[in-house]
């Protein structure tokens, strides 16, 4: 609200409140600096939040994503807007950005609102839920999820029947359906770019069959059944109930295949694939789970540790490529594939595939500096004009890149890459000042 | 003009009306939560024999029943002795 603002000025903008956005907001406001975080979803967190446990040590995402997330959300150097946008950044001169910034309505009042869900309760509207990428329903009055940041209801505008169930049993009288969108401009020293990565649509694979075979789920599905805080009370098929046993993973989806425009490897999905294979074996320890790939790329201290720690365990692998799923009456899926070793084309039968999607870069970079070049690299992620000496810097002076928002990588090198952001906005800050 | 707390609804209401297919939808949801709730109320069912009643996709009883278990209208109930299939009981 404008009244929360103190100034109109500060000396950071990150765009994007991922880990990486998160953490360099914290490296430059604990260096005395101002810092604005703009976040497009209702909490921040990105898509780390919504992980079940990390590889290769297991720990579980959520207690390492949430006490971060309140130390960002708690500093007194981090203003956040969520659920807001940035329209356009114009440089004036070095140390000197204006930036236009367009903070949607929540139709929540965030410091009022308790997190109590009697909204929640009260709302008659179900509509997909996205933070359960959509294997459950949601209400329109809703908080994001448990562990969001900040905790508050949101009221989604575009389902809302405008009914008043979520107002009328408010204790807090926070719903508040007058709010405008707000539209701030704001003066900065340096822009921080950290708006992640999109993951690949399995739609457009469609001898994959996503979407038409209801027990073709993505990774993301399947890390949400595993977390503990999961659409269904354990894993469960979506085309009918049934406790899976037969579970296959399809490794390399809209990644490394230059026919659907991706060239490259996506870099994280043998080793999350992995992760949530040994994840299934423990929650459901009859089950049988195979992991078809071209190459398991397990680069990292730890990683091929992690990949013989997952066979000692049964996981099969199988070096094959899939040429086409398809549906049983049983809604068991047939995957036909190619099996690389032994040269011949085999079918097999299982009871629910994961399709391991990949990581794309995220078009909207492009669109924040009308009157800059920021250059984007071959596949369309942030340039990084000094990869091996510099890796924050972009083509634009004074605007850094951190994470995924510069190609795939996993959640230590996306702090490792925000800490290396933060370091060229200090320098840049201290520098110019 | 001062819109009255608690009652905001009614200024965005006629400020910007509420479109058909949200009115449908929350239609639709409604009717299918009812027949889901009556059916449970007879006796425990698993998604099968939902499906079989409602004459609904699997997929979509799947979703809306996972959807009442979450707002805690409905309870999980026991998995069959070939553990694949639980069955489903009214919780309200
Ligand atoms: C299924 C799956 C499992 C994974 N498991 C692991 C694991 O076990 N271990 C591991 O190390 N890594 C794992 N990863 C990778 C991990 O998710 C990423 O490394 C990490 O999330 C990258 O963080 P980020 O901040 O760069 O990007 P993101 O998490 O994508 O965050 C970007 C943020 O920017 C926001 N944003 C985007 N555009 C804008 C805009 N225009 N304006 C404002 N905000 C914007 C987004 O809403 C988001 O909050 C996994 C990934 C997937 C898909
Ligand atoms: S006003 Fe909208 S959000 Fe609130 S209860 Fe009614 S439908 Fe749900």
């Amino acid at each position: 609200m404008p009244g929360k603002i103190i100034n109109n000025s500060f000396d950071a903008l990150v765009i994007g409140g991922g880990i990486a956005g998160g953490e360099a907001a914290l490296n430059i406001a604990n260096n005395g600096f101002k810092v604005l975080i703009i976040e497009k979803d209702l909490s921040i967190g990105g898509k780390m939040i919504l992980l079940s446990k990390v590889f290769p040590t297991l720990d579980c995402s959520a207690c390492i994503t949430t006490p971060k997330v309140s130390e960002i959300s708690r500093h007194p150097g981090i203003t956040i807007f969520t659920g807001s946008e940035v329209k356009n950044i114009a440089k004036i001169k070095e140390n000197s950005f204006e930036a236009e910034v367009v903070r949607n309505p929540r139709y929540v009042n965030v410091d009022d609102c308790t997190g109590c869900q009697l909204c929640e309760e009260a709302c008659p509207v179900l509509v997909p839920d996205q933070y359960q990428y959509n294997l459950v329903g949601r209400k329109a009055a809703f908080i994001p999820h448990s562990i969001a940041s900040p905790r508050a209801a949101a009221i989604d505008i575009e389902n809302c029947t405008l009914c008043g169930a979520c107002e009328k049993v408010c204790p807090a009288k926070c719903i508040d359906f007058t709010q405008e969108t707000e539209t701030y401009h704001l003066k900065i020293k340096t822009v921080v770019l950290a708006t992640g990565f999109n993951l690949f649509d399995p739609l457009k694979i469609p001898r994959y069959g996503f979407g038409q075979f209801k027990n073709v789920i993505t990774s993301m599905q399947m890390e949400r059944q595993l977390a503990p805080t999961r659409p269904f009370s354990t894993i469960l098929r979506p085309g009918d109930g049934k406790v899976p046993d037969k579970i296959a993973y399809v490794l390399c989806t809209g990644s490394r295949d230059a026919t659907i425009g991706n060239p490259i490897c996506s870099q994280i999905c043998c080793m999350y694939s992995i992760k949530q294979a040994q994840l299934l074996m423990g929650a459901l320890p009859m089950a049988d789970v195979t992991i078809y790939y071209i190459n398991i790329r397990s680069f990292g201290k730890g990683f091929e540790e992690f990949y013989d720690q997952a066979k000692g365990m049964g996981v099969n692998f199988i070096k094959g490529k899939i040429g086409k799923i398809s549906e049983t009456d049983k809604g068991n899926l047939i995957l036909r594939y190619e099996d690389i070793n032994e040269n011949i084309v085999k079918e097999t039968e299982h009871d629910m595939v994961v399709l391991s999607v990949g990581v794309l870069p995220n078009p909207e970079n492009s669109s924040f500096f009308p009157n800059e070049q920021l250059k984007l690299d071959p596949f369309n992620f942030v340039y990084q004009t000094d990869c091996l000496a510099s890796p924050a810097l972009t083509s634009i002076h004074g605007v850094f890149v951190a994470g995924t928002a510069s190609g795939p990588m996993d959640i230590p090198d996306s702090i490792l890459s925000a800490g290396a952001a933060s370091s060229e906005a200090i320098s840049y800050l201290t520098q110019k000042k | 003009m001062e819109v009255e707390k608690g009652k905001t609804f009614k200024y965005l209401r006629e400020k910007k009306g509420v479109n058909q297919e949200v009115k449908d939808n929350l239609k639709h949801f409604t009717k299918i939560k009812k027949v889901i709730l009556d059916a449970l109320k007879e006796k425990d069912l698993t998604v099968e024999e939902l499906t079989q009643q409602l004459k609904m996709p699997k997929h979509e009883v799947v979703y809306y029943l996972m959807s009442l278990v979450k707002y805690g209208f409905v309870k999980t109930g026991v998995i069959d002795d070939m553990d694949e299939y639980f069955n489903y009981k009214i919780s309200k």
